[in-house]
């Protein structure tokens, strides 16, 4: 321990004086202390000293404006004399539902930065303690005012003292998150009970504005449970807000100011009454903004957006392994490692290629969806399952690995024996394939934790997502490389002998229910038709294969050879003409789905959501795709079920259904504007017209329809 | 600028969750108060009427429980106004209270409200707009509402506030006693979201 202490000295030691915080302050809700941005302050220059949060799960605190409830943080300072506190520079807040209120605030970790002016006179060397006295109202659903009094003694240096070590980068991040006004022109005007805000400005021209919504500063402008509706215009935007007290009673004040957010950035912007200008209108109309999880990152933003997202993406990709579109690939890598078991190195060396082909899978697959996204193309993931014709081809595979695994035939000369220069590259082939194979087939399991990182990876920057896209390969990988590098682990695995054989004729099976379900899927997408086609193709395959094992077995055997080219000929041009099938209409692959009838469901568009908020009837939404595993299974134990179909009737709701089996721009579109790339995406819509909800991605029939009836009493 | 409920309701997706417009008829109510009995608006007609939410959990409720709420009930009862307690409180939330809970309370903090009105459905606080508790109106005599909003302009949950802050309700009633238009007709409500279903 001491010497712990000594090496933490020490360390203080090298890197100068640093504010000295006292030990966060735990209030019962949350834990406060105060850090500053830099490692000291100087004579006559500002140090941003930031009241730091870290709200304990479900609680939250509160913005400038709480909104219709609860009571904004304050804080009272006490300094040394001739030093000045600035006002709280507020970082973008959250909208909180509580049934039909809304509160604007903060959860999970956040820094309220404050500036500090140092006098000219304050003396090199000394150090100055500042003291905050703290309030908080900390709300779950029942609020508990909590106090603080805070302390952080800053040094007092003679020049530019760089940033603090701790909390230096953070406090810059929130400051450079936090809303600023940008030149912005804002008009308003109002009309009956709504007040149409117009902002203007550059920052605004060809802005992605579907997450547009504005803070008031004062809690009586408007009404701010109420949704605001967006319109486009080609410098900007006006947003219809319903009127709060002020406006109805007429006294709307002179200016009215707030935060315009986009979502991902802010500004600050003061409105005064006049004329909406042209430029604010006239590019079409956008639903009002979702609410948005006001998760942990809400309020630091981007800062710790990117590793949170590698983190979740390599857990994401770790859980794929599991999913039973990768288990049948990974029973087959499993064999070709036990085949390896005596032989380090070329187990090692498979492990690498194993890595290899998924990581290159992987980026290869990113790079396609960022180049179309890029084109314009709304695409999202597990675009690659939405032709039939590369499902069939995938069928097709999976049903060749399988035969070969049933030992119809055997891959060229590697799966014979171990060892030998020429079979370990053979291998190396093979293991390149099987990463390749793992990733194009785990697409469509996009597992729970993989959800929210490809929807930041994919609405970021590309060479944002690329390390999110390379920490999914990683974690897919991962297991097999592992045990590809641990001798101990592959040295306890049996000795190659005849039991291989019948390991490889068991884990084809995994691969055979593959194939079928691929089948199942494209017979979502085209229907009887391209079904048969999709059969055809596999019988010929089969029969294919079972003549090149012929041939192998008693080489030369010309005939069995030709013939086997010809047929596979046969198979490209079958699934050749898959691509040309016509698609399933939408309500044949609506019954295709295997409803259980019991809860019905209309097909989902914008207009008929549009029209069932404005008949104030609460609405489900389920974006659901037939090569989803996940939505399958929501599907049949959570949503076709009594509870889920009482709930629907109960409330008076409706259940609507956005099927993206086949590639949609508009479903695309949506999934987007709440943050997802992908489906399942599940909202609830309340009955009085507020942002929606989102479910988890892995449903119980209970929570459905819980959220349901509080979307009734909302 | 002069609004009505009418177009309130007129434009039933933009005010979903309508703050009761001023000087406009106050939204009638039908409830039944701690005894049982059904109360509604209609019976105080000619009668200045105060209007406040509660949720004894609440600490912004407890801060004005603590001896200024109930000064400020009695000014008004003397005055000859009426003081309507309302709980907008769901079954199960914090706060909620029947009939003989509602009592307790009123015993314990020696108020003397005309009636406690209880609302577990929400649906008189919904029409009105209630937000927080406390939240206070003020219907005058003609049953036009005069006031809404906090109970003062102090949006603290500490007691020790109180003796720096202006009393609206106060001011309000001062107001409409003296025959002046009420001055401050609304500001912000402050406090405890209430605890609909």
């Amino acid at each position: 321990m001491s010497r712990l202490l000594a090496v933490l000295l020490g360390l203080f030691a090298l890197l100068g004086p640093i504010p000295a915080a006292a030990a966060p302050v735990d209030t019962g809700h949350l834990e406060a202390e105060l850090v500053a941005q830099e490692r000291g302050a100087v004579p006559g220059g500002t140090v941003y000293v930031a009241l730091r949060q870290k709200i304990d799960k479900g609680w939250h605190t509160y913005w400038r404006n709480p909104g219709d409830s609860g009571e904004p943080t304050t804080i009272t300072w006490t300094l040394p004399a001739g030093w000045q506190a600035g006002d709280i520079v507020w970082p973008t807040p959250a909208r909180m539902p509580i049934g039909p209120l809304v509160n604007y605030g903060y959860s999970g970790e956040v820094l309220l930065p404050v500036p500090i002016q140092v006098p000219v006179t304050a003396e090199v060397g000394s150090t100055a303690t500042l003291k905050a006295d703290v309030t908080f109202l900390v709300c779950e659903l029942t609020c508990i005012p909590e106090y603080a009094t805070l302390t952080l003694a800053v040094p007092v240096v003679a020049d530019a003292p760089g940033a603090d070590p701790a909390w230096g980068g953070k406090v810059a991040a929130t400051l450079a998150a936090a809303p600023r006004a940008a030149g912005l022109a804002a008009v308003y005007a109002v009309q009956d009970d709504t007040v149409r805000l117009a902002v203007t400005g550059g920052p605004l021209k060809g802005a992605d504005l579907s997450r547009a919504y504005f803070f008031p500063f004062d809690a009586t402008v408007l009404d701010h449970a109420g949704p605001q509706p967006i319109e486009r215009g080609a410098d900007g935007l006006t947003l219809s807000l319903p009127a709060g007290v002020a406006v109805s009673a007429g006294q709307t004040p002179a200016i009215i100011a707030g935060v315009l957010s986009l979502g991902d950035r802010a500004f600050e912007v003061s409105a005064t009454a006049g004329t909406i200008p042209a430029g604010a209108l006239g590019g079409g109309t956008l639903p009002p903004a979702p609410v948005e999880d006001h998760g942990p990152t809400a309020a630091i933003g981007a800062a710790i957006g990117l590793p949170l997202a590698l983190v979740f993406a390599f857990l994401g990709g770790l859980i794929l392994n599991l999913m039973p579109c990768v288990f049948p690939v990974l029973s087959m890598k499993a064999a070709a490692l036990a085949r390896h078991a005596h032989d380090t190195r070329a187990a090692r060396m498979q492990g690498i290629a194993y890595l290899l082909g998924v990581l290159v899978t992987f980026l290869a697959l990113a790079g396609v969806l960022i180049a179309l996204k890029a084109a314009g193309q709304a695409i999202g993931w597990g675009f690659q399952l939405q032709s039939p014709a590369m499902v069939a081809a995938l069928a097709l595979v999976m049903l060749l690995v399988a035969l070969n695994l049933s030992g119809v035939f055997e891959a060229g000369l590697s799966l014979q024996g171990a060892g030998g220069g020429a079979t370990s590259r053979g291998g190396l082939t093979g293991s390149f394939l099987t990463g390749v194979l793992a990733v194009v087939v785990a697409a469509p399991c996009t597992a729970p934790f993989m959800a929210s990182a490809m929807g930041f990876a994919l609405t970021q920057d590309a060479w944002l997502s690329l390390p999110v896209f390379a920490a999914l390969g990683l974690g897919l990988a991962a297991p097999f490389v592992l045990l590809s590098f641990a001798p101990g682990l592959l040295r306890r695995m049996p000795r190659p002998g005849p039991w291989m054989e019948t390991l490889r004729h068991v884990l084809a099976f995994p691969m055979y229910a593959a194939v079928a379900w691929l089948v199942w899927v494209l017979a979502q997408q085209t229907g009887p038709m391209g079904l048969a086609l999709a059969l055809s193709a596999g019988v010929l395959a089969a029969f294919a294969a079972w003549l090149w094992g012929l041939a192998q077995r008693r080489p030369p055997a010309p005939v069995a050879r030709g013939l086997a080219a010809v047929l596979a000929v046969a198979v490209i041009a079958l699934t050749g003409l898959l691509a040309m099938e016509s698609p399933a209409t939408s309500t044949a692959a609506a019954e295709g789905a295997g409803e259980a009838a019991e809860v019905p469901s209309e097909p989902w568009s914008p207009d008929r959501v549009a029209a069932l908020r404005a008949e104030g009837r609460p609405v489900f939404v389920n974006f659901t795709a037939a090569w989803c595993v996940t939505c399958q299974v929501n599907e049949r134990t959570s949503l076709s079920t009594k509870a889920v179909a009482d709930a629907l009737t109960r409330n008076n709701a409706v259940y609507l259904k956005a099927d993206w089996t086949r590639r949609d721009a508009v479903i695309a579109g949506a999934l987007t504007e709440h943050g997802r790339a992908g489906v399942p995406l599940y909202l609830v819509y309340g009955a009085d017209g507020s942002a929606p909800v989102i479910l988890p991605q892995l449903l119980t029939e209970g929570m459905v329809a819980e959220a349901l009836d509080k979307a009734a009493a909302r | 600028m002069t609004l009505t409920r009418r177009s309130a309701l007129a434009l039933p997706a933009l005010a979903l969750f309508p703050t009761a417009a001023l000087a406009a008829p106050a939204p009638a109510f039908s409830l039944k108060d701690a005894d049982g009995v059904t109360r509604t608006l209609a019976e105080f007609r000619g009668k200045v009427v105060v209007m406040e939410w509660i949720n004894e959990g609440c600490p912004y409720v407890k801060k004005h429980y603590q001896g200024n709420m109930q000064a400020t009930q009695k000014a008004a009862l003397a005055d000859g106004a009426v003081w309507l307690s309302v709980c907008s409180s769901a079954p199960g939330q914090q706060g909620h209270v029947d009939g003989a809970g509602a009592k307790r309370f009123i015993a314990d903090k020696g108020a003397s409200p005309t009636a406690f009105l209880l609302d577990p459905t929400g649906v008189a606080g919904k029409a009105w707009g209630a937000k927080t508790t406390p939240h206070m109106y003020i219907v005058d005599k003609a049953g036009e509402l005069v006031y809404q909003g906090g109970i003062d302009d102090k949006p603290t949950a500490n007691v020790a506030d109180i003796a720096g802050a202006t009393n609206y309700v106060k001011a309000a009633l001062a107001d409409l006693k003296a025959g002046r238009p009420v001055k401050v007709a609304f500001s912000k409500p402050y406090g405890c979201a209430v605890k609909y279903a």
